[in-house]
């Protein structure tokens, strides 16, 4: 038997190569254990850095790309005009995320001073005295971040559940970060931990029956292997059911979703912000690219069953977010909801919802990381006048446009966004979401989409209404503080501005996102 | 020695795999204790790995055997964040029982 | 031996003879075997450690044991990838001889930061 060399087209994975080699380094700098203050600095300046240059990077591929894209791997990994366009996504939610995570409150940042110590512990107090942090949340992003932007690029079953870990096991680690309320934070993160590895699991399984019934674990060979007649149709429609179990997890859908409201109010806010974003994107490109390349044949199986996730999302999400007292919980739910939406996209195995995906997860996106960037900013004051771990209580929020005219106008779009109002980038993102489905006869989920999202106007618009309509209540007025710290704030105003400026004048954006409406197989 | 041309019909091995998947996934749901349930995981993978060497044997195709490897490599890098957390929690509550912990709600 | 032999047999043959040893073992030297047992003896051995106390089931372990097989395995398994190169390393020529490299060398990054962080200080 002789070897052959695998053929590697480098240049197409530069953005990835970038993340990668910036989390290296981000360890290096750890094990020289400079003073805390210099590390921070280094840290933050590598991972800003390194996430915009990838995005720049990829940027720059996509103008300089001839035809469609590049087989990086052939039928393994793929970099076409689709896979760079959720590369840059993903590259500035991350930069914008590393902001937030950066950002500091009263002299603390969201992460806890010593991980290894027991919270309320002695030694936990004296390293929370001396200003220690854990710096490793940036090299830990990173590769999370990595592995995303590789994940978008992924055509094989198996390189596809290395990169799911890749991207989940450091978010695993993050979610049990948090300096307060610690352990909400790890019990969110085991609750995390094992449901996603059980949903990993599942998707190996069904990977494994693909790989026999398909002899391959290529997309393009799957694909092939469906149309040629083996007998063993039923081993590969199995492993596909199998395996959209552990992509829709990552995506939160219902039924797969109970990890989601738990992890989303116990992590650290920025590592919340950061997950809801750049991970659901993540996840809607690999879905689409494992749906539209490896298993489309099976449109007529496995629609039905798409079809009945898309609608238990929407109403499961919408439903219980109405109920949720906790703004970071009520968030959570929301996510599952627009979980849903983007699926209803998805589901219409048309060319248009491969744009419409790329809209709608941009929209989802800004509005998300913004929303929470103020989340983070609005504290509770400890009876020693210090400020305190975040007022995550609906409660806490009531009559915030006085004490922060600023943070509440923009959580106002963003809640607005996630609405779907007209003007704003959610309005956009779901009506070319919609259009899609509709196009391709799935009117009856675009009633039900239609439904849910009225129905989510209301909870979005209470949240508005108690900001703004309602007075701060007397117990609560030095109780709640919000303060303005520069991170966020930049990154409420640049998602603010992007979500307004995405709702007025879409037609860039849309372009570029169709122009994007190609997989290379 | 067993002969070059006996393979052994692979259906029998997605049996026996189902079976270990099962058992896994059953300890996963199930059990209380988080130590148990990452055993479950754990299963859960290598049954999958059994499916790999198993076809790749069928199929005379030396790449299910390759892709068990990695299998290998991340089930142990999961195995080791799973038990880092679960210190964690157990230092800091004195249990790693999955019903005690229960702060969120909802 | 017969051609047509069911090639499960040897294994039937191999799990009797294991279970008849390991059953012998145990009981011949209870019958056999000298009783005088002291303090020391009675405690259960663990590689020249300190015992643990209380079983692993209900009572608490050193936290130690866990960060030790944490770093085992991590490091440990990577000899997955080592072998397979160790085993046809000229076959695989300058392209396997790369990536085993810059494996080894991505490797010995973590080590060193566990190192430094003293995972290693038992």
């Amino acid at each position: 038997m002789t070897f052959e060399s695998p053929i590697i087209e480098w240049a197409p994975l530069a953005p990835v190569l970038i993340v990668f080699a910036a989390a290296v380094l981000g360890i290096v700098i750890e094990t020289a254990d400079p003073k805390v203050w210099i590390r921070r600095r280094l840290q933050v300046a590598l991972a800003l850095v390194a996430t915009l240059a990838a995005a720049a990077t990829a940027a720059l591929q996509w103008s300089v790309l001839d035809g469609d894209g590049t087989r990086v791997v052939v039928d393994r990994i793929i970099c076409d005009r689709h896979s760079l366009i959720w590369m840059v996504m993903i590259a500035v939610f991350a930069a914008l995320a590393i902001l937030l995570f950066s950002s500091r409150v009263g002299g603390d940042d969201a992460f806890a001073p010593l991980a290894a110590a027991a919270p309320g512990s002695e030694e936990e107090r004296e390293a929370s005295e001396k200003g220690l942090a854990q710096t490793e949340v940036f090299p830990l992003a990173l590769f999370s971040v990595g592995g995303m932007m590789l994940f978008t690029m992924v055509s094989d079953t198996l390189i596809l559940f290395i990169v799911l870990e890749l991207i989940s096991l450091p978010l695993y680690v993050l979610v049990a970060l948090s300096r307060r309320r610690r352990l909400l934070s790890q019990e969110a993160a085991l609750k995390y931990f094992l449901m996603g590895a059980f949903a990993s699991a599942v998707y190996l399984f069904g990977a494994a029956l693909i790989y026999g019934g398909a002899f391959s674990t290529s997309f393009t060979i799957i694909d092939t292997a469906i149309v040629q007649y083996h007998g063993r149709e039923a081993l590969v429609l199995v492993g596909t059911v199998l395996a959209l179990v552990g992509l829709l997890f990552k995506l939160g859908a219902v039924p797969f979703h109970a990890w989601t409201p738990d992890a989303y109010q116990g992590a650290p806010t920025p590592v919340t912000a950061f997950m809801a974003a750049a991970t659901k994107a993540a996840a809607v490109a690999a879905l689409i690219r494992f749906l539209y390349l490896a298993v489309h044949r099976f449109e007529w199986e496995i629609a039905p069953v798409l079809w009945t996730i898309a609608i238990a999302t929407m109403l499961v999400g919408t439903v219980a977010a109405i109920v949720q007292t906790d703004i970071k919980r009520m968030l959570a739910y929301s996510s599952i909801a627009h979980g849903g939406f983007v699926l209803v996209a998805v589901t219409s195995f048309e060319r248009e919802a491969l744009s419409a995906a790329v809209f709608y997860m941009l929209a989802y996106g800004l509005a998300t990381l913004g929303a929470f960037a103020v989340v983070g900013q609005v504290r509770e004051v400890t009876k020693d006048g210090s400020l305190g771990a975040e007022a995550t209580r609906l409660g806490q929020w009531a009559g915030l446009g006085r004490r922060s005219p600023w943070m509440a106008t923009a959580m106002a779009v963003f809640l607005l966004s996630f609405a779907g109002i007209p003007l704003t980038a959610g309005f956009i993102g779901k009506y070319v979401a919609f259009k899609a489905a509709f196009d391709s006869g799935g009117w009856p989920l675009v009633v039900v989409a239609v439904l849910a999202a009225v129905v989510a106007v209301f909870f979005y618009v209470r949240v508005i209404v108690l900001m703004f309509l309602t007075p701060v209540p007397e117990d609560l007025k030095d109780a709640v503080e919000v303060t303005e710290s520069t991170g966020p704030s930049l990154v409420v105003g640049i998602t603010a501005l992007a979500t307004v400026l995405l709702g007025v004048v879409p037609s860039v954006v849309l372009d570029l996102a169709s122009n994007a409406a190609i997989l290379v197989p | 020695m067993i002969p070059e041309d006996t393979v052994v019909d692979p259906m029998y091995f997605v049996v026996l795999a189902t079976i270990l998947f099962s058992i896994g996934a059953v300890a996963v749901l199930l059990r209380r204790n988080a130590i148990v349930a990452l055993l479950g995981v754990e299963l859960m993978l290598n049954a999958s790995n059994l499916l790999f060497v198993a076809f790749a044997r069928s199929h005379r195709d030396v790449s299910g055997q390759a892709l068990a490897f990695f299998v290998m490599v991340v089930a142990a890098a999961e195995v080791v964040v799973g038990l880092a957390l679960i210190i964690t929690l157990f230092r800091s509550r004195q249990t790693i029982s999955l019903d005690e912990p229960m702060d969120l709600r909802g | 031996m017969t051609e047509h032999m069911n090639p499960y047999v040897p294994i039937l043959v191999m799990i009797g003879v294991a279970t008849a040893l390991a059953v012998a073992g145990v009981v011949v030297s209870r019958f056999i075997g000298p009783h005088r047992y002291n303090k020391a003896k009675l405690s259960p051995y663990e590689s020249g450690m300190e015992a643990t106390p209380g079983a692993a089931g209900g009572g608490r372990v050193p936290i130690r044991y866990y960060l030790i097989a944490m770093t085992f395995i991590v490091f440990d398994i990577e000899i997955v990838f080592l072998y397979p190169w160790a085993i046809a390393y000229e076959r695989l020529s300058l392209f396997g001889l790369v990536a085993i490299l810059s494996f080894l060398a991505l490797i010995t990054v973590p080590f060193v930061y566990e190192w430094r962080r003293g995972g290693f200080d038992w």
